[in-house]
């Protein structure tokens, strides 16, 4: 599902170039639950960022479901980002100006979604999300770990294929950091989503079938997947 | 304490370099129009207040019905100024003026004439009321004696060079001669006259005595303390008095049995320092303007820097909302709200202060432009004097007070904790206040544009409108009377050319100038009650087809019938006033002497459609055509694609006829745009003024606007990430704006809709405000807000959301 070939990224520094990542080579298959660790600095939003076409690498080739993505129109990006990928950010990232239950409903407006099924399917998430009782309310209002509820919930609602979250328990105590990596391992096993997270934490990766390890811009260690292996 | 606030806020402004740029360029853009306007209104209300004794001159007008004939007049009877002086204490002294229009002046023996306008007679007392003082000569003597002149430098240097020219001697028109007696600084231009010859008004033949002619300007002096308004209540004494035996000699009948058959005897005092604006007689000595022009330029002036305030206002205030951590942030570390609100205040005026350094830097520019369209001659220095210091001074300190308040007491009265934690969106807090000044600030630019077209509109209706006769390509020749006996031969000889197609010598053109009406009556009645006040132009056989006038019934002057001279043309409007059904045929008297007891009979041969000869603003008076060939105008028509080399050839006729006799020539349809001169200058400036205050609007709504996109960079951020097109996210940011301006132009039509019938009620002839102005004014403000916006709302929609996502 997601290939990258001899990718990397280098931000010009003085006359040279400061590389971020080198030579990354890299596949992700449907269903998988990936961790990417390392040490701060090390590239790890920045992979992110080009998996989840929010930056371009200054080389080598991307596929996405076999599609070159360097080629893509910025319209059917668009449309990539409305329909197949879904964010979760440290910072929460919502909308301060909307309620919980406008913030899920954004994506399924750019998506197009009739006026009733948008109702059904907000509905739904927030019944699964256990948030019915706050969907008035503004994120101002809610703690953190509610706020990276909403923030998941916003991200699945388009029943994307894949989910990107950059250290999405960061911000966290260890219990609501234990509950949304339950959540994710949940969307994972019964929905088939795809997951890609960004951690610090030793445990939280194991939630992940499969590591990876960044040093310096370079991919460490390679594990064999475990789908594969099981 | 106060270097800290000055380094705090010169660094915060460096910080925000474009912000800063457009806060100060907006304000000192406004606070220059404002300086200029102030400049324009001043010089305006200066009129005349250079004489020491301005304050106890008076000029005496005089307001006469007789004989269906209302005359509101600047001038007086000649013996009015000696009599008041002779019979009444109060009074100190009089002057008395009588222009004489353009002559033709060169030092004697010399050859060259050169053209000199508006000379005047004036009494010997001029310089003892009026402050017009003397380079060379004695004041007291100056103008005693007949056949005296006092000349300005300029005309000095015009006639001498650097001669002396005091008991040299000026041929006028080459006949009169006067001798220099004295020479005085050029006259300031904040008078409601100028001239450069004053001559001894002792020079003039005139019948000296006559109570019932109008024929001088005069001016009293009184003695200190005393009440203008309680002094002319004499004026009814002097009527009885003077003017009754001359009415009982000349009219036969009583001031008292004249005024019970309509008539109206009455005479006034205006202070000499209110002519300028407030005086609308006829036969000034020179056009004066208007209190109205004076009130319209405030208004827009306040105008603009209301609306340059509120930008500044605005941008400060949505940036402050930027500064909220920083607030917070220093509330922990212990500074206490009167601190914020000292730092907040320091950093406004300051920009202020800029803005006003900036504004005189842009007046300097821009005042030679300013004096042209406003044809005045306006200094910078002039707003260096002593009154206008506290203006300059308190402007932008008022200006940079006001609009640091909001910002500093409203975030400095935050909780400092609700304010990190970012529980409170500041910038969302102001908005309120933020849109309701950016209607306000549409609201004004619409009233303004609406205001703008209207003008034009109306001016451009006036300039085409139907005048009743085709002024174009019909020239005039000036000063005419120098052919002398040759002007028929001239006429003659002209109309002989290729391209002059007809030619007419006449006493009066279809334009303003100094004429009166005279008495008409029905045959046989000659009752004043039964008079019909008209004008009576001496013309010829070629008046109406040279200036294109149109026949309503009857016929022209015809050579067939002889001589013609008991032929009369009236114009639609006396054969109304006279009531005639069938005109044609009828019979009309024309006194010929003051005392009534001899008149002419003439019979109506025609009538001429009705044309505009005074300005539109007046409604169109009655006209009466008589043949008399032995006037001074003379006009050609002209048909040719080549005017310049019609005229060197008929310049070349002039040389032959008339030597040593400069040409001078004019066209009519330049004379009628010359009576338009004071509304097209209204026009064009009120014009520059509306296009700046909607690029100074414009300016603060792309700030905003600006503001606004840095505000919801995460949000904007988000929503891309989400899926959201550009397009959407435009539509997004401009929805909120498009809103506010359409709320201004709601309420702006209808406040422009009443301003501007306000405005017109003053035009005899006037357009309708039509509705799409406003439709028109609402799509350009949408227009210009929308191009504004949406440069900012591309750029932002267009940003790389991870550069918003990353920042955390
Ligand atoms: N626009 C940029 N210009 C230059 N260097 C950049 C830019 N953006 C990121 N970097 C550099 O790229 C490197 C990788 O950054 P990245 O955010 O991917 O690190 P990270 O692994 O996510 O770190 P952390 O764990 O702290 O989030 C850093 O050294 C950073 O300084
Ligand atoms: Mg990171």
């Amino acid at each position: 599902m997601i290939s990258l070939q001899n990718v990397s990224k280098y931000y010009p520094a003085g006359f040279g170039k400061t590389y971020v990542l080198r030579n990354i080579t890299l596949d992700i298959n449907e269903g998988e639950f990936v961790s990417i660790m390392g040490p701060s600095g090390s590239g790890k939003s920045t992979l992110l960022h080009i998996l989840g076409m929010l930056e371009e690498p200054s080389e080598g080739e991307y596929l996405f479901f076999d599609q070159p993505v360097q080629k893509l129109s910025e319209k059917r990006r668009t449309e990539l980002h409305r329909n197949y990928i879904g964010f979760v950010f440290q910072a929460y990232h919502l909308i301060d100006e909307l309620t919980v239950y406008e913030n899920i409903e954004t994506p399924l407006l750019y998506k197009g979604m009739s006026s009733s099924e948008r109702k059904s399917r907000v509905a739904e998430l927030l019944d699964r999300f256990n948030m019915v009782a706050k969907k008035d309310l503004f994120p101002s209002q809610l703690s953190g770990g509610q706020q990276q509820l909403v923030g998941i919930a916003r991200a699945v609602a388009s029943q994307p294929k894949v989910i990107f979250a950059d250290e999405p328990t960061g911000n966290l105590h260890s219990d609501h950091a234990k509950e949304i990596m339950d959540l994710f391992k949940k969307l994972n096993k019964e929905d088939g989503v795809t997951i890609v997270q960004v951690t610090h934490s030793e445990v939280n990766a194991e939630y992940g079938n499969r590591i990876l390890r960044l040093k310096d811009g370079w991919l460490e260690s390679f594990q064999v997947p475990t789908l594969e292996r099981e | 304490m106060l270097r800290n606030y000055l380094k705090i806020a010169i660094r915060n402004l460096r910080k925000q370099r474009g912000f800063t740029f457009i806060n100060i360029f907006g304000l000192a853009t406004g606070l220059a129009c404002c300086l200029l306007i102030l400049l324009y209104v001043v010089d305006e209300l200066s009129f005349d207040r250079f004489h020491e004794k301005a304050d106890r001159i008076y000029r005496i007008n005089t307001d006469i019905k007789f004989g269906g004939n209302d005359m509101h007049m600047a001038v007086s009877p000649d013996p009015m100024g000696p009599t008041l002086l002779k019979d009444y204490p109060q009074v100190e002294n009089f002057v008395r003026l009588h222009g004489r229009g353009t002559f033709l002046v060169k030092q004697t023996g010399q050859t060259n004439n050169l053209r000199e306008n508006d000379i005047m007679y004036a009494d010997s007392t001029l310089f003892d009321v009026f402050t017009l003082p003397l380079v060379v000569g004695n004041p007291k003597r100056a103008l005693v004696e007949p056949n005296t002149v006092v000349i300005s430098e300029s005309a000095a240097k015009r006639h001498f060079g650097n001669e002396n020219p005091l008991g040299k001697t000026l041929l006028f028109d080459n006949a009169f001669t006067y001798r220099v007696t004295g020479v005085m600084r050029d006259m300031p231009t904040n008078a409601h006259f100028r001239t450069d010859f004053f001559v001894c008004m002792r020079s003039d033949n005139y019948e000296w005595g006559r109570w019932l002619s109008n024929n001088h300007q005069t001016y009293i002096l009184l003695k200190k303390g005393v009440d203008a308004q309680r002094f002319s209540q004499n004026f009814e004494t002097v009527i009885q008095k003077y003017v009754g035996p001359q009415a009982q000699e000349f009219v036969g009948a009583t001031i008292d049995q004249l005024r019970q058959s309509g008539n109206r005897f009455e005479y006034s005092l205006i202070p000499m320092t209110d002519i300028h604006l407030h005086s609308k007689q006829n036969i000034e000595l020179a056009p004066n303007s208007d209190i109205q022009y004076v009130y319209t330029f405030s208004a827009v002036a306040v105008f603009i820097l209301l609306i340059a305030c509120i930008n500044f206002m605005n941008l400060s205030t949505a940036r402050s909302a930027n500064r909220a951590k920083e607030v917070g942030v220093r509330k922990v570390l212990g500074s206490v709200q009167r601190q914020l609100i000292g730092q907040f205040m320091t950093e406004s005026v300051l920009m202020a202060i800029l803005a006003m350094l900036l504004a005189l830097v842009i007046v300097a520019l821009t005042l030679p432009f300013f004096n042209d369209i406003s044809s005045k001659q306006l200094t910078i220095d002039q707003l260096f004097i002593p009154q206008f210091l506290p203006v300059l001074l308190v402007l932008p300190l008022g200006v940079g007070l006001l609009a640091g308040s909001y910002p500093a007491f409203f975030l400095s009265s935050f909780r400092p904790i609700s304010v990190l934690k970012g529980k409170i969106n500041l910038g969302l807090k102001s908005a309120g206040l933020r849109s309701g000044l950016v209607v306000f600030q549409f609201m004004m630019s619409v009233i303004l544009i609406v205001g703008t077209m209207v003008v034009y509109r109306q001016i451009n209706f006036i300039q085409t409108k139907k005048v009743g006769f085709n002024r174009n390509q019909v020239l005039t020749i000036n000063e005419a009377y120098a052919l002398g006996e040759q002007t028929q031969t001239f006429k003659d000889e002209v109309r002989k050319l290729p391209g002059v197609t007809n030619g007419s010598v006449s006493g009066y053109l279809p334009v303003p100038s100094n004429r009166s009406d005279s008495p008409l009556f029905p045959e046989g009645q000659r009752e004043q009650s039964k008079a019909v006040s008209t004008q009576q132009w001496g013309v010829d056989y070629d008046y109406i087809p040279t200036l294109g006038m149109e026949l309503k019934e009857g016929r022209n002057f015809s050579r067939e019938f002889g001589a013609d001279s008991t032929g009369i043309i009236l114009n639609e409007t006396a054969v109304k006033v006279f009531g005639f059904k069938d005109p044609i045929g009828k019979r009309v008297w024309r006194m010929l002497d003051d005392e009534g007891k001899v008149f002419k009979t003439y019979t109506v041969i025609g009538v001429v459609k009705n044309f505009h000869f005074e300005s539109l603003r007046q409604n169109i008076g009655s006209v009466a055509l008589m043949m008399d060939p032995n006037q001074g105008a003379v006009s050609f028509r002209l048909n040719s694609h080549d005017i310049p080399a019609l005229v060197k050839q008929i310049e070349a006729k002039w040389k032959q006829m008339a030597p040593g006799m400069p040409f001078s020539y004019s066209f009519l349809d330049d004379s009628f745009d010359a009576m338009y001169r004071a509304e097209q200058r209204v026009g064009q400036i009120v014009l520059t003024f509306s296009v700046l205050a909607i690029l100074i609007a414009c300016l603060g709504l792309f700030g905003l606007a600006a503001f606004m996109a840095e505000q919801r960079t995460k949000e904007i951020g988000v929503r891309k990430v989400l899926g959201a097109t550009t397009a959407s996210i435009v539509g997004l940011l401009s929805k909120d704006f498009l809103r506010l301006v359409l709320i201004a132009i709601l309420i702006a039509t209808p406040i422009a809709w009443y301003g501007m019938n306000a405005w017109l009620k003053d035009f005899a002839y006037k357009i309708d405000v039509p509705w799409w102005v406003f439709v028109l004014a609402g799509t350009v403000a949408v227009f210009i807000a929308f191009v504004t916006v949406s440069f900012q709302s591309i750029k932002a929609a267009l940003m790389n959301p991870v550069k918003s996502l990353r920042s955390e």
